[in-house]
This record gives structure tokens, sequence and C-alpha cells, in this order.
């Protein structure tokens, strides 16, 4: 059934045809929550609210926009109201003696470089986590869900322009924040 | 081109094909500038590492889990469509009334206020506008009418007529 129709029939109260919707975007609504709260319970929780709030405004959805692009939008304003009343610009903790991920791999096996890329992973995302949060969910929007240029404009309702300028200015900063780890000796810089 | 630039269209590479001059002169600039170089390096391994995450599955019976919280909460919101013009009714419904009650204010007729002897004095009219009628009249039967009309409005039962 079309996604239109499984929508229309979900305004009329039609438990089965928003029990579908639901199947198809969990996974994605759950991965653009966890990418931002790194933690499954908040992220379920998010998820679960996001097709709360979306059930009981569904008579507000106009299909001017894709029902996927609504729903998303709903999930990243959740975000940013669990951000703001978590205050989630975290200080990270750069400390000296912190095992430098991107310096160690041309000292470990090919078996050991899934942990290398995890550390790594952990770390980036504990800078993106210090970012701004309208810098946080850019990225994660971009690079993390790989959603395009396109879409994040719909989803967060700004000119592609805009979406343009904050994706670089996220990156910069993301960047610099990673600089002390990215410079030491030692590091692999293979192309 | 000026480093500032040469990471712009760098950024901008790692989301989309470049045109062919900017992107000669990325690699023209790339070719000379070892710190730039540096920072298409570091971009690749920033942005290499969160592509190709892997995710945990949402928790099980995710739907199973969701029917029941979308039940409990219709027991509380009945109305959901009445609630949403409901919302955008009552601030229009209060700005309207603001405009009527602010139009009588400023529109109502001024009421023509009774002045004091002293009050009209003070604005240099005739004391003995109200009085010149009653002078000028000849009939006595209508000017004692005269003089009781104005007693009774003035609430003066000392005022005397002519019998």
């Amino acid at each position: 059934m079309e996604e239109k129709e499984l929508v229309r029939l979900s305004k009329e109260g039609n438990h089965e045809a928003f029990a579908v919707l639901v199947k198809k975007y969990k996974t994605k609504v759950y991965n653009l929550a966890f990418s931002l709260t790194h933690n499954k319970e908040t992220a379920d929780d998010m998820a679960q609210e996001t097709f709360i709030k979306a059930y009981f405004s569904l008579s507000a959805f106009k299909s001017k926009s894709e029902f996927g692009t609504w729903l998303y939008r709903i999930t990243v304003n959740n975000i940013m109201d669990f951000m703001r009343k978590e205050n989630r610009i975290k200080k990270v903790s750069f400390r000296e003696n912190i095992e430098n991920p991107f310096v160690q791999e041309d000292e470990m096996r090919i078996k050991e470089k899934k942990i290398i890329e995890e550390r790594r992973r952990k770390l980036v995302h504990k800078a993106i986590q210090t970012l701004p949060e309208k810098q946080q969910i850019i990225l994660s929007l971009r690079d993390i869900q790989g959603f395009s240029y396109e879409e994040i404009s719909k989803i967060l309702n700004i000119l592609p322009g805009t979406v343009d300028s904050r994706i670089h200015r996220a990156r910069k900063k993301l960047r610099k924040k990673l600089v002390p780890f990215l410079s030491q000796k030692g590091g692999n810089h293979e192309m | 081109m000026k480093c500032k630039k040469a990471e712009k269209l760098l950024l901008k590479s790692f989301d989309t094909v470049l045109q062919n001059n900017d992107k000669e002169e990325l690699e023209k600039h790339l070719k000379n500038c070892v710190s730039c170089q540096k920072k298409r390096i570091e971009y690749q391994y920033i942005l290499g590492s969160l592509k190709d995450e892997d995710f945990p599955e949402p928790k099980p019976y995710f739907w199973e889990r969701l029917q029941p919280r979308l039940k409990e909460k219709n027991k509380y919101e009945p109305w959901p469509l009445w609630k949403h013009w409901a919302i955008k009714a009552i601030p229009l419904s209060l700005f309207v009334i603001l405009i009527l009650v602010a139009s009588i204010v400023f529109f109502l007729p001024p009421q023509n206020e009774e002045l004091s002897q002293s009050g009209i004095l003070l604005r240099n009219q005739n004391p003995f506008q109200d009085t010149i009628p009653l002078l000028e009249e000849d009939e006595l039967e209508n000017k004692n009418m005269m003089l009781i009309f104005t007693a009774i409005e003035e609430n003066n039962g000392t005022r005397r007529y002519l019998p």
C-alpha cells in the first residue's frame, strides 16, 4: 500500500495502517535519537514519544512534505527539547594520559583495527557532544545518518544555503577540537 | 587561492562533486600547501570514523509497547482536532475582544458635562444662559412650570414660583 494511503487511513484512526508506518520508520527514528543521545533507553523512549506526537498531530500533517521528513522533524524537535533539559554541552575531558586512537594504528595488528576504529568513533562523538546543539544535530543528520542537503533543509525547515554554512562551520569546529589528537607524532596519515 | 577558500571547497568536496574549475584550483592549491594537505587528511579521518556506524536495533516489540501508550493518551485527549483549532482560536478571539473594547473606549461620543456655576465662569460662558428663557417668558403659567421643572432637576425644593 502506498504511503499516502497509509497516512490517510491513519488519520481516520486506522491503527493497522499506523503500525505499518511505525514499522517502516522506527529504525531510522531510533538511530537518529541514538546518534545524539548515545543511550539505548533514552533513544527508545524518544522514538516512542516521536510516534505518539506524530499520531496525535496527524490532522496537522498536510502532505506538503513527505511523511518521513515530517516525522524526522518531530524527532529533531524532541531531541532538541531533551538536550536543552539535560544541558548536553559537556566539556570533553581530553586528559593527557588518554589513549590516542589516531597514533597507534601502525603498531596494532589488523584484527585489532576494529577496536581502534571504535575508539576513534567514540572520541569523535564525545567531541560532537561539546558542540552547540544545532551543530550536533546537523552533523548527526549529514555525517552519521547520511541525509542529503535537501532532506536536511526540509527536516530543519531552513534554506539549503543555511544547511551548507552550518555543516561547514560544524565540521571546522569539530576538527579544531580534535586537532590535539590528530597532530600527535606517529599518526598514520596514509590516504 | 587562499587557504580559507580552499578549506571551503575541500569541505564541499566531501558532499558533492566540484565543478571543473573549482576542482582544478583546489588540487593546484593542495599540491603546494602542506597545511591544507594535512587538513584534508584530518577531515577524511574524522568524517570516515562517523560513516558506516553500527547502530543498535530498537528494543524489541516496539509497536506492542507503543500501542497501549497511544490508547492511554487517547483517553485524556478525546478532542484532538478541536484542541488543534482552539489553540489558534483563543489568542485570535482575545485580540478581537481587545480591538472591540479599544474602539468603544476611544470612539464613544463625549458626554455633555454639567458645569457648576464656577465652572461656567471659568470657561467665560454666560452664567445666565439657562435663566434667560425664564426671564424672557411672559406667560406666568409657563414661567411657573419652568421654575418647577428647574427645581426638580436641581433637587432644590426651596425654589419658589410666582403665584
